[in-house]
């Protein structure tokens, strides 16, 4: 019996101690930063257009938003601008004036590209179980998202007056243009 | 003495018990409490925009090690856009001088400036390889991967200038098409000039 402990069961017992160590030390350190690589730049569009722009926009907003039972918060930096089309406005002169309508408005929000523009603070999963289940939301779903923020964006715009003042803004920048190409008085009209 | 102690721990305790219930006037405002009002900026301008220009940013996330099995890559992608103007604010009445005789005018534009508009919120997945064993990719990773993607970006703009020039380019011949149209309409010939930036 002695010679068994000695021979077999003594080595076995460090073995397998050394090999839990490792096993240990392996699932417990700490996790390396997955790597992530960035390419190089790709022009994948060139737009020529003639637009007036009135209004250019920053905005912080708070995200909270659920998605398939998956709730996510998060802040986000927003750039934009209003502007307006004005290559195929049509002058009707009556008289000595110059009449054109302002066109509808082109409202463009973006992620801003300042740093940390879009930090995501936390998300969970609120379905009955939920703690058991995943809380990491799909790209699909993270996308979802932001469509809603931007609706959401595009409302307030609306709703807090910025559509109206960057419209009036235009017409009288207009004005001024065409007056100059003119040489007449002219009325923009917003309708 | 014992008279006395009885009266002086019941005080105690209502004071305790008082002093527990007890709200603070003006609660403390935690410093890295999360922001959730609406921050928003406006500023008026007067730009006319030419051209834009969106540039396409493709990241990869790769973590995989020796001792995890399966693999975990992903690969997303997005774009930038930026837009060429000219300030009108800055256009001073000489820039426009008509020559009624000749039917023409000259007109000195300001110079064509560039600029950063933003980013598109949504990223396309283009490719994901995730193991069985391995966690799906997170909001915060898909976060890091456009954080070092735009940090990239940023940085190819303002280095290399084959984007802006070639934006520059095609703003500057919309611009002269556009105003050559617009005097032609009124029986104009124009000659359209941009000053140096």
């Amino acid at each position: 019996m002695k010679y068994l402990a000695k021979q077999i069961i003594w080595p076995l017992a460090i073995t397998a101690v050394i090999i839990a160590a490792v096993v240990c030390a392996i699932a417990f350190r700490p996790a390396p930063e997955p790597k992530i690589e960035v390419s190089p730049g790709v022009v994948h569009d060139i737009k020529s257009y003639v637009r007036l722009c009135s209004v250019d926009i920053y905005t912080e907003v708070p995200v909270l938003d659920t998605i398939n039972d998956k709730v996510i918060f998060g802040i986000q930096k927003q750039s934009g601008n209003i502007s307006f089309d004005i290559e195929g406005l049509r002058a009707d002169t009556v008289g000595d004036t110059v009449r054109v309508v302002l066109p509808r408005e082109i409202v463009e929000i973006y992620e801003s590209t300042e740093p940390n523009s879009w930090e995501v603070v936390d998300t969970k999963n609120i379905s009955t179980l939920g703690f058991l289940k995943s809380s990491r939301l799909t790209a699909e779903e993270e996308n979802m998202v932001k469509r809603n923020i931007k609706t959401r964006s595009l409302r307030r715009l609306n709703e807090d007056g910025t559509i109206k003042r960057a419209r009036a803004e235009a017409a009288e920048n207009l004005r001024s243009l065409l007056e100059k190409v003119y040489r007449k008085p002219v009325v923009v009209s917003d309708k | 003495m014992k008279k006395h102690i009885i009266p002086f721990l019941l005080g105690a305790i209502m004071t305790l018990v008082a002093s527990c219930g007890k709200q603070d006037a003006e609660p403390k405002k935690d410093p890295t409490a999360i922001r959730t009002e609406i921050y928003q900026e406006l500023k008026s301008v007067d730009k006319l925009v030419f051209a834009s220009m969106s540039i396409t940013k493709t990241a990869k996330l790769e973590d995989s090690e020796w001792y995890k099995v399966g693999k975990r890559i992903a690969v997303y992608s997005y774009d930038s856009h930026l837009r060429a103007y000219v300030d009108l604010s800055e256009l001073q009445p000489d820039d426009l001088a008509f020559d009624d005789d000749t039917k023409s005018v000259r007109l000195t534009l300001p110079p064509i400036r560039t600029e950063v508009t933003g980013r598109d919120m949504e990223m396309h997945k283009e490719y994901e390889n995730i193991g069985l064993l391995r966690s799906e990719i997170d909001s915060k990773e898909r976060a890091a991967m456009k954080e070092q993607a735009n940090s990239s970006f940023r940085s190819e703009v303002e280095e290399n200038p084959r984007f802006r020039d070639k934006l520059r380019a095609t703003a500057e011949r919309k611009a002269r098409s556009y105003f050559e149209t617009l005097f032609a309409e009124n029986g104009y010939t124009a000659i359209v000039e941009f000053k140096k930036p």
